[in-house]
Order: C-alpha cells, then structure tokens, then sequence
C-alpha cells in the first residue's frame, strides 16, 4: 500500500512537473536562447565568430526570406524593401553601412576613407582594386549617377525611395582616375554619413551608360529602370547572381573579381522566397534552410525553441510602436486632455501582453528621435509622466484644467461633452489590437470613449487623417537628423497628426544643418522633449527583429537595422567539423 | 452532343461577364492600389504616386477600367500589376501548370481511393472496415486543411530522422539547387510532392469516399440490381456493370462541383507547403491590393469551374446511356 501511494505521490508530482513545464515553456523567453547568440546582448557585432580558419572551404547556405524581389533598383520606391535589400547586398558596395550595435560604419572593403574636409564637402577616397565584376573600376561615376538620381532634379522622373540629402549636393566630382570622389554640399549636413550608404548603394554607371546618355534626364531614367527590372548580371560585392527563379530562389555564388579583405567561404549563398514566416521553423528543422530572420512572433520563437541545434537572437531594431493623436479634432487640439490620455497608459502593460510574451527584455522606449544603441539617446519621456499607467496624475491634469466629469463622462472646459474617439489600427495585427483595446481602457478610467476601428489601408487613412488616435509603426533612420526633418517636421507629409511647433522645426532643422554633431544630437533630444511635452507622440517600444540559425553556421548574426542579416556573407561560412 | 456542348459554352459567357464584372468591381472598391506606396516610409514622393496612379489607371472611371481590362484579356493582356515588372498573363500561365500539378495527381489519387474505400464499405457495410474508413473519413473531414498539412510536415521530419535521410521536403517544388544526376533530380521531384498531394488527396477523398459508399448502397438495394441477381449475373458483375456506374453519376457531380473547393483548399495547401502556384498567387495579390491580378484569377477560377461543369454534364451521358442530350 504504501509503495501505491508512493508510486501515485511520485506520477502526480512528475504529471504537475510537466505541466508547469509546457505552462512555462512559451512566454517570457528573452531575447536569446543562448546557443552560438549567448553573447549577442553584450557583444552585437562580434558574437557568433568563427575565423576563417575554423570555417570550411565550400558548402551551401540557405536563407528564408519574406518576400519576393519585384524590383532589383533599391533606390527605387518599389525596389526599397528589406528584403530586396538584404538580397542584392553581397552585389552591390556603398560608402557607410549600419552594424549590428546600429552605428554607421565605413566600408573599408571598398573605401580607404570618407572624410568631412570642410563643412561642405565630403571626399571618398575609393580603393584601387575596387572592381565590378566585369573588370570595371568602382569610379566617381558610380556615385555620380546614383546622386543624379536622387537629387530630383537631373531626373525628376526616377521613382525613387526618397531624396534625403542628395537634394543638398551641388556636384559630384571625380579626380585620380576617378578614384577621389569629391562632393560638394550646399550646406552643412550633419548625417552626410547616409549619402551613398547601403540604404542607397552604388550600381555601376558604365551599364547604366549603356542605357541612354547619364547627362539627360531620359537616360537616367532609362537606366533607373534598367536596373529595377533586370536581373543583376554584375557585382562589386563578395557574390554575383548564378540564377534567379522568380518567386522562388535566388541563388549566389562567389564574385571572382572581390576586392574585399575577406573572401567568400561558401560555394552557394540561397536566398529562399517563403512568404508563410510560419512555416520556416519547420523548413530549419528539416534542414531545408539553415538561417531565418522573420519577423517574431510568439509561436515561432516557441517553435524555434523546441528545436535542437539551433540558435536565435531578439535584437532591439530601428522601428518602433507608438501612439499618435490626430490634432485636427479640437478636442486633442488641448494639450491637457493629451496629456491625461498619455499619462494613464501603461506602456510597461502593454508589452507584457504584446511583445514581452516572446520577448521579456523589451522595455519602454523613452525617446522618439533616437533608440538605444544610437549616441544621443536619452530618456526624455519618464519626466512627464506619460506612459506610466497612473490614472490619478492624469485626473489631476484633467481637474487642473478645468474638466469635470473625470472618470465617468469627461466634459471639456468650455462645457462641451468630450465625444467618443476613433481609434484605428491595420485589420489583422493582433498586437496593435491589443494594444488599442489597452489604450482604450485606460481612457474609459478618464471617462473618455475610445471606439476601435481597423483598417485594411493604413496609408490611406493616415494621409486623409481619418482617425483620432491611431497606432502604427515608424522606421528610426540609421542617419538620425535626416529622419527627424522627414517625420517631425510640420511641414513633412509625414506629419500625419498635424502637429505645428515653430521651436520644433527650428531644433531639428538646425541640428540637421549642424557641423558639431554633439550639439545637433542636443537640439534634437531638446526637441524630443518639447514634443513630449505636447503630448502628441507616445513611443512604447522598439520592435525586435529575429535571427534564427543552425549552430553549424559562422558569422551569421542579427543586425537589427536595415542591412540586415546578410550586411557580412563575405564572412558567413560553415565551422569545420560539422 | 457536340450542340448541346456548344450551347452550354454560349450560356458560360454572360455568366462569366457578369462574374468578372462583379469581382472587378468588388475588387476595386476593396482595395487601394497605392496603400502600400503611402504606408512605405520614408512616404513615396507625390510623383511616384501620380505616375503610378496613372500606369494602373486609377485616374479613369470604374467601368472605363473594366472594359479596357476584359477587352485585354483577348489580346493576352490582364492590366498592369501593382508590380510594375510583372506580366500577369504570363505569371498566371506559369502558376496555373504548377496548380494543375498539384490538382491532378490529387484528384487522381482521391477520386481512386474514394471509389475504392467506398464501394468496400458498402459491400461490408458495418463491418470492422466500413467503421475503421468511416471513422477515418469523418477525421479527414473535420480536419482543417491548414493544421493536417502542418501534421503532414511534421511526421515527413520525423521520417526524414527515422531513415536518416531527406527524403520528404517541406517548403517549395524543388530543391534549390537541383540535385545533380537524373536519378537525384527525380526523386527531389517526388520527395517535394508526397505532402502537398497527399494534403489535398486526403481531405477531398474523404467526402468523396461517404459518397460513393452512399450511392453504391442505394443502387445494390434497388429493385433492378435485385432482378439483376436472380437473372443470375454474377455479383461482380452487377456491381462493377450495373451498381457503379449508375452510383459514379453523383460522384461526377459532387466532384465538378467540388473543383471550386479543391482550388481553395489548394490556396492553403500551396501556401503552407509553398508551392508557388495559383493559390500563393492569390495570396500575395490579395496582399498587395492587386486588383488586376486578383480579379484575373478569379476570372480563370471561375472558368475552371464552369469547365468542370460542363464536363460533368457531358459525362453523364457516358454513365448513363439513358440521359440525351436534347
């Protein structure tokens, strides 16, 4: 009898084990397994390093990606996706690119140096054994023609992604065999380390010569869609195209004109089109891709955690999730119920049901003109208030202000009735819905109505202002200055919202134009905090990007900003002995 | 029969005009074309957007828009994608032979085990079998097709560990790179083609297995097959002469009908096992708000289903002698 109990003691204590186990198995997991990412957190650039030495001579590696690539010209508004950009960067060189740690970084492969000589004029000094692969030098001309592109004026019909300071060039001008590079500004430009960056790369001007004559408008154009709707046949990368099969596979092999210090180990780079981020989990454990960078979700890094031999990495990226007030409605026109509205929501709460379920290190961001990682942020939200979730601060605000009704029916000073407010979010996104419904709860506890609506055209109802709170997702740029002028400023199409503040747009149209970079960062975070103040934006959080590999691999890590997973495959191999 | 067939397809047409019609402007009126190019950020440049208002015709009145579409479709041309390098008409005629690929061999191996399971269970109704198929069909049925493929996945992974070799893929047609050597490249064909097929076979056999087991129970207990019996026929006989082929004749009909659902379910299926055929192809219009592209399939989709009709309607007079066709 005794034994029995025993035995019944022990199934029940092992029956509760378990289910503790598979209870606790899903949520909370931080942002790495451990595996060859155990020391990401600490050391972005560098973690997951095999020498060249531990790494075998060939083998294949196949990446999943997202997306299909409909247009090969990055440059281009339809080409300017992730994933065409991680795609066409082992063939295409540029001047900066972004690290892993989100620091601009020159590319020394194709670069001696990149100087700021004067406030106004940058010089490139390109390596002389920069190539194409066709044997072509890596020239002025490649940095010319894509300045012409951009600058909106040699060829206003190019479609391009934007303009962001190629607008301010003035020339671009070659010398020593074309290999100095020198470029005049109009005026100083403080992110002149995003000009000609991998955001924006080099395509060799001798094709796109080929095309039409580079001095009209018409052959740039004619060249601008050349390499948009062609398959590359050229490189000034570690890889060249060995075949394309649309909406399935591109496949990489190593370019043997690669100037770079480091040589390709791989025979094959694949590049796997699988639209369904779900189902690559699956393809990694059956060893039909070896590397992923989806977007996270919770039951991919769930099932990614259940499969042996393999290593992922939660990276805090350049785009964040924020709330946003359309101003038009005269009722958020008040600064004060903003404020209320801003003050009640808890941002910590609202990561922990959203995003903090697969990833428990993701914490409030603070700052809406830098992220962390980026010199110059700081914490420029805490102060207010805002965000905190505290519900008698913001009656406070509210009462100070002349409302009453706070609490149960919120009624403005001058007598009127605050109406229901629309709040709208992309159909389909469970995180932003939640986050809607969150936000709308902590506005019930004002006394305010919060209606949530979706949209199935996020576009749309942000460029016609069709809301009164809506949520939705930014992209820090890598050059911050430049994205500050293209998302705050009131005159930018980007200012949704309608915000309107003189001191603002001074701010960070000086930092932009600025030539001591320590006091462009200052202006632009004392910006952020004139913003905070208004209550208009309300950051809550760094979205995470995702890299999943087999351990075999070398080299293969997350940078969390627009270059990507594949901004090193000259390194990328496979560790010997696997 | 040929006029009869001939007057079926000039009745096809106003219906198929109507159906396009419809799915043009329920397509146009659900979908911004230009709301990925606004949500892009940086936002596109106004010009972007005014050109590419233009090369998609936005700037033209709906029904302007219609014609000039449904007049394209006769000179091969569907209207421009969202994706500016995209011919529509060559990517539907490209996903179309991938579908038709996965359709067949799956309809082929369902319809074979339908017939076959369900006569069995018929002849040894409330046997061991009949339960054992009939609990197996009622699985298949209820199973979302989503959920059995990802099932199907993961027991080819357990397969794959088992025999120590990838013989089953999970993703895709084909391996990329093909294997070398004839043998190699043959059998990466099939080991990508067991799941999805196997998928799409197993979930439509299973509605049509009830069926066949129906009819074929009503047909052995009809007068006709009794007297058939006494006259002395052999039992074989009379039900593969006499029992089946009247019993096929729902069978053909549920199957034709069945078409339109087998194309959807081949929208999950090639989605969850990637193939890139006509159902990743509506997907990934839907997605990006391709109106032409979407209301092109579901033009060749409707098509495809009428087809199926007539040659059901046509078949009938191959099974039963006693139906004309006036």
């Amino acid at each position: 009898m005794k034994r029995t109990r025993a035995a019944a003691a022990a199934a029940v204590a092992t029956a509760a084990a378990l289910v503790l186990a598979a209870c606790g198995g899903g949520g909370g997991a931080g942002g790495s397994s451990g595996g060859v990412y155990g020391d990401c957190a600490t050391d972005p650039n560098t973690c997951n390093s095999a020498a060249p030495d531990q790494l075998q001579q060939g083998g294949t590696v196949t990446l999943a990606s997202e997306k299909n690539i409909d247009n090969w010209n990055v440059i281009s508004s339809e080409g300017n996706t992730d994933w065409t950009g991680m795609a066409t960067k082992p063939l295409l060189t540029y001047a900066f690119y972004t690290s892993p740690d989100l620091k601009p970084t020159l590319n020394t492969d194709l670069l001696d140096s990149a100087d700021l000589t004067n406030p106004t004029t940058v010089t490139y000094k390109i390596k002389q054994d920069a190539v194409w692969s066709d044997g072509t030098p890596v020239t002025a001309d490649d940095f010319a023609m894509s300045w012409k592109w951009q600058n909106t004026r040699d060829c206003p019909e190019c479609e391009t992604a934007g303009n962001g300071g190629y607008d301010l060039i003035q020339s671009v001008t070659g010398s020593d065999n074309g290999k100095t590079v020198t470029v005049a500004l109009s005026q100083p430009y403080t992110d002149w380390q995003s000009l000609f960056n991998s955001a924006a790369p080099l395509f060799p001007a001798h094709i796109g010569a080929q095309q039409g004559d580079l001095n009209s408008p018409a052959g740039l154009k004619a060249a601008f869609d050349y390499f948009g709707s062609t398959v590359p046949n050229y490189s000034a990368g570690p890889f060249l195209v060995e075949n394309w099969q649309d909406n399935v596979a591109l496949t990489l092999v190593p370019n043997p004109k690669w100037y770079g210090a480091t040589k390709p180990k791989l025979d094959r780079i694949v590049i796997r089109v699988i639209t369904d981020a779900t189902q690559e989990p699956l393809a990694l454990q059956n060893n039909e891709v070896q590397a992923l960078f989806p977007q996270p979700q919770v039951d991919i890094v769930n099932q990614l955690q259940n499969i042996p031999n393999v290593s992922q990495y939660q990276a805090a990226g350049l785009s964040w999730e924020h709330f946003d007030f359309n101003l038009v409605n005269p009722f958020l026109a008040d600064k004060a119920l903003r404020q209320a509205l801003y003050t009640s929501v808890n941002v910590q709460d609202i990561i922990g049901k959203t995003v903090g379920q697969f990833n428990s290190d993701i914490k409030p961001l603070t700052n809406k003109m830098f992220v962390p990682g980026q010199d110059g942020y700081q914490d420029n939200l805490t102060a207010t208030g805002q965000g905190a979730g505290n519900v008698d601060a913001a009656k406070k605000i509210l009462t100070d202000a002349g409302y009453t009704g706070v609490g149960t029916a919120l009624v403005a000073p001058n007598g009127q009735a605050v109406p229901t407010l629309r709040m709208r979010y992309t159909v389909g996104n469970a995180v932003r819905q939640t986050e809607s419904e969150l936000f709308a709860a902590s506005a019930k506890q004002l006394g305010v109505n919060v209606e949530i609506q979706t949209t199935d055209s996020l576009g749309t109802t942000l460029s016609t202002g069709d809301y009164d709170v809506i949520v939705f997702g930014w992209i820090m740029s890598p050059a911050p200055f430049g994205g500050a002028q293209q998302l705050w400023l009131s005159t930018s199409a980007s200012n949704y919202g309608k915000y309107v503040n003189p001191t603002v747009d001074q701010l960070i149209n000086e930092a932009a134009s600025s030539t001591d970079i320590n006091a462009a960062r200052a202006q632009l975070n004392d910006a952020d905090k004139i913003m905070a103040e208004d209550a208009y934006v309300l950051p809550l959080y760094q979205k995470p990007t995702l890299a999943a590999v087999q351990n075999t691999l070398g080299n293969v890590r997350n940078n969390a900003s627009l270059d990507g997973i594949t901004y090193n495959t000259s390194e990328w191999g496979i560790r010997s002995g696997s | 029969m040929l006029a009869f067939a001939v007057r079926r397809i000039l009745y096809s047409i106003p219906v198929l005009i109507v159906a396009s019609f419809i799915i043009f402007a329920l397509g146009s009126a659900s979908a911004d074309p230009l709301a990925p190019l606004r949500e892009k950020n940086p936002p596109a440049p106004q010009n972007v957007i005014d050109a590419e208002t233009i090369r998609l015709h936005l700037d033209q009145p709906l029904l302007q828009r219609y014609f000039s579409w449904l007049g394209g479709i006769f000179t091969g041309d569907f209207g421009p994608s969202v994706v500016s390098t995209a011919n529509i008409g060559a990517d539907l005629g490209d996903r179309f032979l991938v579908t038709i690929r996965l359709i067949a061999l799956a309809m082929v191996i369902a319809l074979i085990l339908a017939v076959v399971i369900g006569v069995l269970t018929a002849v040894k109704q409330y046997s061991k079998f009949d339960y054992t198929a009939t609990f197996l069909g009622f699985l298949f049925l209820a199973m979302p097709a989503f959920w059995f493929a990802i099932l199907l996945k993961q027991a080819g992974i357990e397969f794959n560990g088992l025999v120590g070799t990838q013989a089953i893929y999970t993703i895709g047609q084909a391996s990329v790179p093909p294997p070398q050597g004839t043998g190699a490249y043959i059998a990466d064909i099939i080991g990508h083609m067991i799941l999805p097929t196997i998928s799409l076979a197993l979930i439509s056999y299973a509605a049509w297995s009830r069926f066949t087991r129906a009819s074929m129970l009503e047909v052995m207990n009809s007068d006709y097959v009794r007297l058939a019996r006494a006259k002395g026929l052999t039992r074989r006989t009379v039900m593969v002469k006499h029992g089946l082929r009247t019993a096929l004749i729902p069978l053909t009909t549920v199957t034709a009908l069945d078409i339109a659902s087998i194309i959807g379910g081949a929208v999950v299926t090639e989605n969850v096992f990637q193939w890139k055929g006509m159902g990743d192809y509506l997907v990934n219009s839907i997605r990006m708000n391709d109106v032409y592209a979407t209301a092109s399939w579901l033009l060749i989709a409707a098509t495809v289903v009428i087809a199926f009709n007539l040659i059901a309607d046509l078949l009938y007079g191959v099974l039963d002698p006693r139906i004309r066709y006036a």
